[in-house]
């Protein structure tokens, strides 16, 4: 009995050793048939953050396109470069592919950042939003020229991803405009949203989308929204443009791949990400997250798309 | 307050439907084994169970995720206590008094009390979620990063003056886990820290293969050098598995009031979740515990503490998930997860809009835990038979387990040669009483604690008197500093009245 116990637990053991051993670094040929195991799927940023939900969203219909698995794993730290370290470790076979947001695209700026821009491949962008600062809605703050006026008595606290991000930008640039904002990194999102509906912070950037639920649930509201044209949904909060303010740093979530995989394994996930773009549940998703409708960007143009981001970033970002 | 009840009433009607209970049979199942396996964390688990709900109703998938969440946080204890192989970072505390207890014999009684604590920890905080969720939540705000700073603190400085170990040297074993801890990229700035140019060290060391070395493998070695016994404890056969009496459990109820209370508080604030939750409530029971002088000897209070703190944390993190769609740990944020895919936005306005699915969750975690129990119960019967197979064969086993628990982190051989050399570091440590448990706390507190401190300083202008000006975390760090220096106050008086006397 004992030992049939014991064999049995042991055998569960490594039934589960070897599904997790799945992406392991196994020699792959060209040859191979592409997918034929498990992919892995690095999301560099805590469950619950918009880079979670979108590879969660996704991954359901990329098994049914590729017929394989993608076990999602959230590698959370150093605004998505942890997680991103952890996808370009692993062999340039198309079996490890991560999410890349512009927040960690953003650190590209500067030139000590470990990785370069050439070391990943996009494979697709996938979602594209507009961001804003919020503030809780029982704060003082009730308009952004009441920002204004307190950022130049007080330094105003700014929950961001973490530095050098998309949203470290934005608040490097008010900076450079006189205001005195403090970016305060919180890379899980549940920290971030703690901090601004405690009071531990003033303001927060983020998406529209990925507050969705605060912003229903009456407990925080957009302050400024950044984009050139204000937002149907929102029609009554001012963008960025309006009040002379040119930065509109778009925020989007890309899907790569190590750089060195080969372009026909690279289009195989590109081609079925587009298809998975295609479809209607993944464009009301699209709508209810207040994201572009005409977000994707497939292979082909992902690469011009994010020199061109990229470059917008630099644009605003500190000289050094 | 009757409207609670009729819908909590409506609730377990949803949880007693045949397919629901059987989603939630299969969760508790399914977390038992996650614990177990050393390799695969609580949070990990949740996170493989995720995709498997896509398709399934938003009530089942709710429940199969909560009852995971539930037994999770139980069964890694008894690997702690039965082979010294804590099966998640929250059973480390479990196995300082729990595996001495299995030691001297009382296998059973120690995984009795294991079940116990779980089944106390988890209904109190089960109830306060309930009936306090919107009250008790507010408390989740008024912690921020100094708070959390504060807490991992207190965690850190009350196990190391613990035990009969020198505090010179535990501190030394402390700060050689905070120093492994730093390996990587920092989390805040992106620097690489002893990397040497090598992919994996970048990546960080896992605190994984230093526990599971460190204890699991220092245990095997340092039975190698004293000799297998053939059949080891003699005693186990004649102790019959049993649950500790009600008067045993009532002479200790205060330990059970603190264990509990810490977990649903541990379990609120979002920075942390069952892990602190257990350490910290071991810290205070070997503070402020009738007997904690006797902590780390194998005494019930040890297993006490961290299991009912534990349970209770799942309370009282899904209180703030509800009532504010924050999770309060990181397997609350896939269970926040799992609600975004199925369109449902847990907040203030969720209790109007879906109190139904609501309302299953709660239920689901008291029959969870009712079910944990009984499962815990007939298996804990078995699992003590393990102790008269000879030791040896014993210890094959609990280094199989390690090496597949060191691989399927990280599906890397490398971290299975960390695990060795974790293993041969854990060895040298006992040998030269050294103790493990400050290496391995830091390994573990090391990071939350790191970038709590690096957000606050960052938050406050680089204040460093914000830990002690704020109510909370100053009273926290006034509390943990005096553990650490009270020892030395102990030993400067003592050395004072032995140089009077000879006199």
């Amino acid at each position: 009995m004992i030992t049939r116990l014991l064999n049995s637990k042991s055998i569960a053991v490594q039934l589960l050793a070897l599904l997790a051993a799945g992406g392991a670094t196994a020699t792959a040929t060209a040859q191979e048939k592409y997918p034929s195991r498990p992919i892995e799927f690095v999301v560099p940023w805590g469950p619950g953050g918009g880079a979670d939900q979108l590879a969660r969203k996704i991954a359901p219909g990329l098994e049914k396109e590729l017929k394989v698995s993608l076990p999602v794993i959230n590698v959370a730290g150093a605004t998505g470069q942890t997680g991103l370290t952890k996808m370009l470790t692993s062999p340039a076979d198309g079996y490890s592919i991560s999410v890349l947001i512009a927040d960690t695209l953003a650190l590209q700026i500067d030139p000590a950042t470990k990785w370069k821009i050439t070391d990943i491949v996009p494979a697709a962008v996938m979602i594209q939003q507009p961001s804003a600062f919020f503030v809780a809605e029982n704060s003082p703050l009730k308009t952004w020229k009441d920002v204004e006026a307190e950022a130049k008595k007080r330094p105003l606290k700014v929950g961001v991803t973490g530095f050098g991000s998309a949203d470290d930008l934005h608040v490097l640039y008010f900076n450079g405009k006189g205001l005195q904002l403090t970016s305060v990194p919180f890379p899980k999102p549940s920290e971030r949203y703690t901090a601004i509906l405690g009071g531990h912070a003033d303001l927060l950037y983020e998406q529209l989308g990925d507050v969705k639920s605060f912003l229903d649930g009456k407990q925080m509201r957009p302050i400024v929204i950044f984009a050139e044209t204000r937002f149907p949904a929102f029609g009554n909060v001012p963008v960025s443009h309006e009040l002379g303010h040119k930065i509109a740093i778009s925020q989007f979530r890309a899907i790569v791949m190590k750089s060195g995989s080969d372009a026909a394994r690279v289009k195989a996930v590109s081609d079925a990400l587009a298809r998975v773009a295609a479809t209607d549940d993944y464009k009301a998703w699209l709508k209810d997250q207040y994201a572009d409708e005409k977000s994707f960007v497939g292979a082909d143009g992902a690469v011009a798309f994010m020199k061109q981001e990229l470059d917008i970033m630099r644009q605003y970002a500190p000289k050094k | 307050m009757d409207g609670t009840l009729q819908q909590l009433a409506v609730g377990f009607g949803h949880v007693f439907e045949p397919v629901n209970l059987m989603f939630l049979v299969i969760g508790i199942v399914l977390g038992l084994l996650v614990a177990v396996l050393p390799g695969l964390t609580l949070v990990m688990g949740v996170v493989l169970a995720l995709p498997f709900t896509y398709n399934m109703h938003v009530i089942p998938a709710i429940i199969l995720l909560t009852a995971m969440y539930v037994s999770g946080t139980y069964a890694g204890a008894w690997t702690s206590i039965l082979f010294r192989v804590p099966g998640e970072p929250i059973d480390v505390p479990l196995l300082w008094d729990g595996y001495p207890m299995a030691r001297k014999g009382d296998a059973a009684q120690a995984l009795g009390w294991t079940l116990v604590s779980a089944l106390a920890g988890g209904l109190v905080a089960a109830t306060v979620m309930v009936l306090l969720a919107k009250p008790v939540a507010k408390i989740a705000l008024t912690f921020s990063t100094p708070e959390y700073f504060a807490i991992l603190f207190f965690g850190l400085a009350s196990v190391v003056s613990l035990g009969g170990a020198s505090l010179a040297n535990s501190l030394i074993s402390l700060f050689a886990g905070l120093l492994i801890a730093t390996v990587g990229v920092d989390d805040t700035y992106g620097a690489h820290r002893f990397t040497f140019g090598v992919p994996l060290l970048s990546d960080g060391i896992d605190y994984l293969v230093v526990m599971v070395g460190a204890y699991g493998l220092g245990e095997v070695f340092l039975r190698l050098e004293q000799g297998f016994k053939s059949a080891p404890l003699e005693a186990v056969k004649e102790i019959k598995t049993r649950l500790p009496s009600l008067s045993e459990i009532w002479s200790r109820k205060m330990t059970f009031v603190r264990g509990s209370l810490a977990g649903i508080i541990i379990g609120l604030v979002p920075g942390a979740g069952a892990t602190v939750a257990s350490f910290l409530s071991y810290g205070i029971e070997s503070q402020y515990g009738k007997r904690r002088k006797e902590m780390g000897t194998g005494i019930a209070e040890g297993i006490i503490a961290p299991q009912t703190a534990a349970t209770a944390s799942v309370g009282g993190a899904i209180i703030p998930l509800v009532t504010m769609g924050i999770p309060g740990s990181g397997a609350t944020a896939i269970i926040l997860g799992a609600f975004l895919l199925h369109g449902l936005q847990p907040g203030p306005q969720v209790f109007a809009t879906s109190s139904n699915i609501i309302y299953a969750m709660f239920a689901s975690v008291f029959v969870g835990i009712i079910i944990m129990c009984v499962i815990g119960y007939f298996a804990t019967k078995y699992m003590v038979k393990v102790l008269e197979f000879p030791e040896v064969i014993v210890s094959a086993y609990v280094v199989m387990c390690c090496i597949l628990g060191a691989f399927a982190a990280r599906n890397n051989l490398t971290d299975v040669w960390l695990l060795v050399i974790f293993g041969v570091i854990g060895y040298l440590f006992e040998r030269f009483r050294f103790p493990v448990t400050p290496l391995v706390l830091g390994v573990i507190l090391g990071p939350l604690a790191e970038s709590a401190f690096m957000t606050t300083m960052i938050s406050f202008g680089n204040d460093w008197t914000i830990f002690f000006s704020r109510p909370i975390s100053g009273t926290l760090m006034a509390v943990a500093i005096f553990t650490l220096i009270y020892p030395v106050i102990r030993h400067m008086r003592h050395q004072r009245k032995t140089l009077k006397s000879s006199k």
